[in-house]
């Protein structure tokens, strides 16, 4: 096994994670749980493939995050306007998502479950460092997205805790009354919190249509929505815990293809992302601390 | 404002005279006797109604951008569901598997557990079901079909237990864990039907053609569910042969009757009931919330395992890796058209079972394709909630200008 | 239209709110001079809040008006006030644990639109704490600041945005001594330099040692303004707590018996460094009547939560006939005869959604006689219930009716029915009569006095004097966390009460000068 192949694909298998984590921390740290992010990935791989086909590469992730904020205004109205329970109102979302995205397809490609094939970006190599041998897999070939995803750790770091968007946004999370009490608009925090997830979750979801695989296959995104989630918590609702979580998750799912020839069935390979999954939140969450008024909605009370 | 001497209540309890207490007649209600909760009752039965409404207008749109008339369509729906005996017969097939899973979800969200993994205690439960099904030989069925069944049940108990454990003793996020359960019962059903108990008996196709079948051994016959076809020919209804309404539609209803009983009469449900609505009062009164919230789980995990043995014992005899997916996600829809109630359950249950088969129809005679009625489901979904969510919001707030 | 001064920074005329059900400011008059420092003081519920909040825009005033220097404003926000030079330090911090000092000082009010530095800011925040003398760290996290330091954060909130005239909600409610004298300073620098500061207490002897005048209200009026000069605890005390008792019941003439209930140095650990319920003990006996008085928020709530096992205490002991049961859950404290009327009947006594005869069986749903293997026995439970209704009148249409169909004192009677109908030892009722009107209040006076007959310990908490006093046997005066005197129930009187109720007197055991 060359290291820095698996390596290479670890990165290569996190981004969608990575790239739906730090949008999993924009809603929840306003204080909305956004179960709904594997429809809105669904939706991202769909319109992803569909802008992708017919306008290249760039109109596929503008219409990709579009989708994906398409979905996350509904689940905004319903969770923040309406003050519907945040977890129905996601798994209804990952429902309609589904069937909408079947039904699309067919409606656009006459096929239910792939898309033809796309053009991706064109792969970019770090000119310097693609000297060094073991470097070499992980700078050639790269996709653009994937740099677009790292940078966007530092980002979201410097947004959430040095602008007065994020500060806000943050107290929002935290203490809903407060805020409202200082004047800060919780609704619109809360919505704009909702929306950058499904935008980010529709990226993550084009990336794997159009970068990944260079077309939409239905299912193609495999829990990634949910798993995305455990990376949030496992990295303590902050970027650079999610990004390092996100590696986590990309490099089990890497093993995964990887390890063939041993005696353990495949099956039980495949298993291994949702395994650690489940041992990080069953070790982890004890110490893990989610922002104080997540998936509290937020009423106005009193007199 | 006040009374004062006169006040009954300034009566002490001891000087009141024993007044023989009137026969008091206890009735089962199903109005609220009060006028104004009766309209309230009224509205909350309506809302469901209202998002079917709702999201068929959704659909209807849909329908218009695709080129097809709407009411034509729905026409067609109709007609096709019910007024062919094969339809109204695969209507009570398709609705069977849902009611368990309605069932199943609904006892859960009772309790504010949100059970999504219903779909993987379904699949393991089916697994081994179907292990108890062909391993066992030589039973009569009466000890054999029971023990089937109980096998399915353990089989959605286990694959319950964790996500409920971790749920109550460290606060993780059950429907996340539930969805990593449900993908792992994927990857391990696929082990186990296609290494582990692979049938390799199977007598390839006549010429050499086909290839077998990556199943399970074939059940015995003494673990298979008999169909209701003689039952329904006694009432004069006649369904098909190739439509395999079994007892487990009764089995369903019934149990939907056992779960009402137990969720209003008795002290478990009295207890989880309390829970759910007041959770600090029912702690000052000795409710031990975290053990009644486990004990649910696992008593949906439970149902749940039962939820393919429908299409496994009554029409495919077998479990193989193309086994029907997606039950669980219907379940959750199906519970809350139904408003989590056994009854609501099934009447959520028919009607999806009615889509599905009108989804059918419209394809094959109206050229709509059947995504169309997944997206009405799905629609259907929010509307409910949100549609319950006002109305009981109304209804808090006229309630409150009552009590000023 | 009267004539009012600049020097009279603040002056409100003719307050009047009413609430559903109670009228909280009855034609209020106040009026701050500039640069003092005014203490508004009353029992719970006499409107203190309501009237400060009516100035900072939260309520809306049904009549009256308010002068801000010289000249009327009308008031309709927060905002509004805040722009006006008003600031308000509420009772319960609104501040955000996990930021800093001066995330939560700007928060709300960020100097720039889109980019924050921090830098900058945190040394303003440092500015205005140097100029009043506040040691803060701008850079620390909230939750690490002790209860003091965390008060004088939102302090610094109300400073930053430029008040003149400050608020403060009960603000010795949560603090050490050490810490009162802390604020104490701050108060006077900030009085140094040239703000106003209106303070909200029940806490007399705080209250005379800061404030320059002070204004008593009483259940909704003004009853004066004096100098604290030249007044003293006992005349405060008698302004604010001194009314006619409306009735009397006969009380049973019963001889205490054996100790039923014992609480030993219960200790409960608190927000802050002080314990919330510090080192208390009482007993109560069979036929005997324990009324715990006290102003709400001195620690009875959190003292009954304690011994009914709804809350941990970090030292000490309860025991029930005998046995100890500390820290056992409620369950088995009824089990073991114990009752309880919670203070809050729509948290902790009821299920509101469930019907009557639901409620009337709460905690008591497995017992034999109302369950059998197959279910809920509902003969027995419906015809219980209907002896229920007619043993303590209450007035209900249905027995499957919703609860919260009922008037409060008829829900107050079904959790009264509940709780005494099982023959219990001992029954606590906290603020049992709390929302009810005179009839229904004569109704639960009625039913513990003849559980006194009965020969039941009570134990009853309650924040009503008069009910305190007719009602019980013994007084315990409760006063930050620590019973500070125990009193015959025929010997106190309202003003001796009042006075040890709001910190006048020291321990148990000091007499009372005549």
């Amino acid at each position: 096994m060359d290291i820095s192949e698996l390596v290479a694909s670890a990165l290569r298998m996190s981004v969608p994670i990575l790239l739906t984590a730090l949008g999993a921390v924009y809603t929840e740290r306003a204080g909305v749980v956004n179960i709904g992010l594997e429809g809105m990935m669904i939706a991202g791989t769909f319109w992803g493939a569909v802008g992708a086909y017919y306008y290249g590469p760039l109109a596929g992730v503008l219409l990709g995050m579009l989708a994906g904020m398409a979905l996350a205004l509904i689940h905004a109205v319903v969770s923040v306007t309406f003050k519907i329970n945040q977890i129905v109102s996601g798994v209804a979302l990952n429902i309609l998502a589904a069937g909408l995205t079947r039904f699309l397809c067919i409606q656009f490609f006459s096929m239910a479950t792939t898309s033809p094939e796309v053009h991706p970006f064109k792969a970019w190599s770090i000119p310097l460092l693609d000297r060094l041998s073991f470097l070499k897999p992980m700078v050639t070939g790269v996709s653009p997205l994937i740099i677009v995803a790292l940078l966007l750790v530092p980002v979201t770091h410097f947004v959430l805790n040095r602008t007065v968007f994020g500060l806000r946004l943050r107290s929002v999370g935290e203490n809903p009354l407060a805020a409202d009490t200082l004047g800060v608009n919780v609704a619109l925090m809360q919505y704009l919190g909702v929306l950058i997830s499904g935008a980010l979750a529709g990226l993550a979801g084009t990336y794997l249509a159009v970068e990944h695989t260079a077309m939409y296959i239905e299912g193609m995104t495999q829990g990634r929505g949910f798993i995305a989630l455990a990376a949030m918590i496992f990295g303590n609702w902050a970027p650079v815990g999610a990004m390092w979580a996100s590696f986590l998750f990309g490099l089990s799912e890497a093993v995964s293809f990887r390890v063939v020839a041993t005696k353990i069935p495949y099956q039980f390979i495949k298993m291994i992302p949702y395994l650690v999954t489940l041992a990080v939140l069953a070790g982890i969450v004890r110490r893990a601390t989610p922002p104080a008024a997540d998936g509290i909605p937020y009423e106005r009370g009193g007199e | 404002m006040s009374e004062t001497i006169t006040s009954p209540a300034g009566r002490s309890a001891a000087q009141t005279p024993p007044t023989p207490a009137p026969a008091r007649h206890w009735r089962f209600r199903v109005l609220p006797a009060d006028p104004q909760a009766r309209r309230f009752f009224w509205w909350q039965l309506a809302t469901p109604f209202v998002a079917i409404i709702f999201a068929s207008f959704i659909g209807s749109l849909i329908m218009l951008a695709i080129g097809k008339n709407p009411l034509t369509v729905y026409a067609e729906m109709f007609a096709f569901s019910f007024g062919r005996i094969d339809s109204v017969a695969t209507i009570l097939f398709r609705a069977t598997p849902l009611i368990f899973a309605g069932l199943a979800c609904a006892i859960s969200f009772r309790v504010n557990l949100f059970n999504i993994g219903v779909e993987g205690q379904y699949l393991i439960g089916a697994v081994f079901a179907s292990i108890v099904g062909f391993g066992l030989k030589g039973l009569p069925a009466y000890i054999h079909l029971p023990l089937v069944i109980i096998a399915a049940m353990v089989g959605g108990v286990l694959w319950a237990w964790l996500p409920a454990y971790l749920r109550v003793k460290r606060g993780v996020h059950e429907v996340i864990s539930t969805i990593m359960m449900n993908y792992i019962a994927f990857s391990l059903m696929h082990w186990l039907i296609a290494d582990v108990f692979l049938d390799k008996t199977q007598v390839v196709g006549a010429g050499g053609m086909g290839s077998p079948r990556v199943r399970m051994p074939i059940i015995q016959p003494s673990a298979r569910i008999p169909t209701m076809h003689g039952f329904f020919a006694h009432l004069g209804i006649n369904f098909p042969a190739y439509v395999y309404v079994n007892w487990l539609l009764f089995v369903g209803i019934a149990l939907a009757a056992v779960l009402y009983y137990v969720i209003w009469r008795t002290p478990y449900g009295y207890e989880i009931r309390a829970v759910a609505q007041n959770p600090d009062a029912a702690e000052a009164a000795g409710i031990d919330a975290r053990r009644q919230m486990f004990r649910t789980f696992l008593i949906s995990g439970a149902i749940a395992g039962l939820v393919g043995l429908s299409d496994l014992l009554a029409f495919f005899g077998y479990l193989d890796i193309d086994f029907p997916r997606g039950r669980g996600f219907d379940g959750i829809a199906v519970a809350l058209l139904g408003k989590n109630d056994p009854f609501g359950v099934i009447l959520g249950a028919l009607l999806f079972g009615f889509l599905s088969r009108g989804a059918e129809g419209v394809q094959v005679f109206a050229g709509v394709p059947a995504e169309v009625i997944t997206i009405i489901q799905g629609v259907m979904i929010l509307s409910i909630v949100v549609a319950y969510e006002i109305v009981t919001r109304y209804i808090r707030i006229q309630k409150k200008k009552e009590a000023q | 239209m009267t004539r009012t001064t600049e020097a009279e920074i603040v002056k409100l005329e003719g307050i009047s709110k009413r609430f559903p059900g109670v009228l909280a400011n009855d034609r209020v008059d106040l009026t701050v001079q500039a640069g003092e420092i005014h203490a508004i003081v009353g029992e719970n519920g006499a409107g203190k809040s309501t009237l400060m909040k009516i100035l900072y825009g939260l309520y809306r005033p049904d009549a009256g008006a308010i002068y801000l220097r010289g000249q009327r404003q009308s008031i309709d926000s927060p905002g509004r006030a805040v722009a006006l030079g008003i600031g308000m330090v509420h009772q319960h911090f609104m501040l955000i644990p996990a930021f800093t000092v001066t995330e939560n000082v700007i928060l709300g009010h960020e100097p720039s639109r889109a980019y924050l530095d921090l830098k900058r800011v945190g040394a303003r925040v440092a500015e205005l704490c140097q100029r009043y003398g506040f040691s803060l760290d701008p850079g620390a996290r909230v939750a690490t600041l002790s209860v003091g330091e965390q008060q004088r954060v939102e302090i610094l909130k109300v400073l930053y945005r430029g008040a003149d005239v400050l608020i403060l909600d009960e603000p010795t409610a949560v603090l050490v001594p050490q810490e009162v004298s802390e604020l104490f300073a701050n108060l006077r620098a900030l009085k140094a330099a040239g703000k106003t500061i209106i303070f909200i207490s029940h806490k007399l002897d705080e209250v005379l040692e800061i404030a320059d005048r002070v204004s008593v209200l009483r259940q909704g009026r003004m009853v004066g303004t004096v100098e604290a000069a030249r007044t003293d605890k006992r005349s405060l005390a008698e302004m604010m707590v001194g009314r006619p008792v409306l009735f009397n019941l006969a009380k049973p003439n019963v001889t205490p018996g054996e100790v039923l209930l014992e609480v030993d140095g219960l200790t409960v650990p608190g927000r802050g460094a002080r314990p919330v319920v510090n080192g208390v003990s009482f007993k109560v006996r069979a036929g005997e009547v324990y009324g715990i008085a006290g102003v709400e928020g001195n620690g009875q709530a959190e003292l009954i939560e304690a011994i009914m096992g709804l809350r941990a205490a970090s030292r000490g002991a309860v025991r029930l006939q005998g046995q100890p049961v500390t820290g056992l859950p409620p369950g088995e404290l009824r089990r073991r005869g114990l009752a309880f009327i919670p203070e809050d009947r729509h948290k902790r006594g009821l299920v509101l959604p469930m019907t009557i005869w639901e409620n009337l069986i709460l905690g008591f749903q497995r017992e034999p006689g109302f369950s059998r293997p197959s279910g809920l026995h509902l003969n027995a439970i419906m015809s219980h219930s209907d002896q229920l209704r007619r043993r303590f009148d209450i007035r209900l249409s249905r027995l499957e009716n919703p609860v919260l169909a009922l008037s409060g004192g008829n829900q107050q009677k079904v959790i009264l029915a509940r709780e005494l109908s099982h023959d219990p030892r001992v029954i606590i009722a906290s603020q049992p009569s709390r929302g009810l009107d005179i009839g229904a209040t004569e109704f639960v006076h009625q039913q513990i006095l003849e559980a006194k007959g009965a020969r039941k310990a009570v134990l009853l908490v309650s924040a009503d004097l008069e009910e305190v006093m007719s009602l019980s046997d013994r007084i315990g005066v409760i006063y930050n966390g620590e019973i500070v005197a125990e009193l015959a129930g025929d010997q106190a009187t309202p003003q001796e009460l009042g006075l040890y109720m709001t910190g006048g007197k020291g321990k148990a055991g000091e007499g009372v000068p005549a």
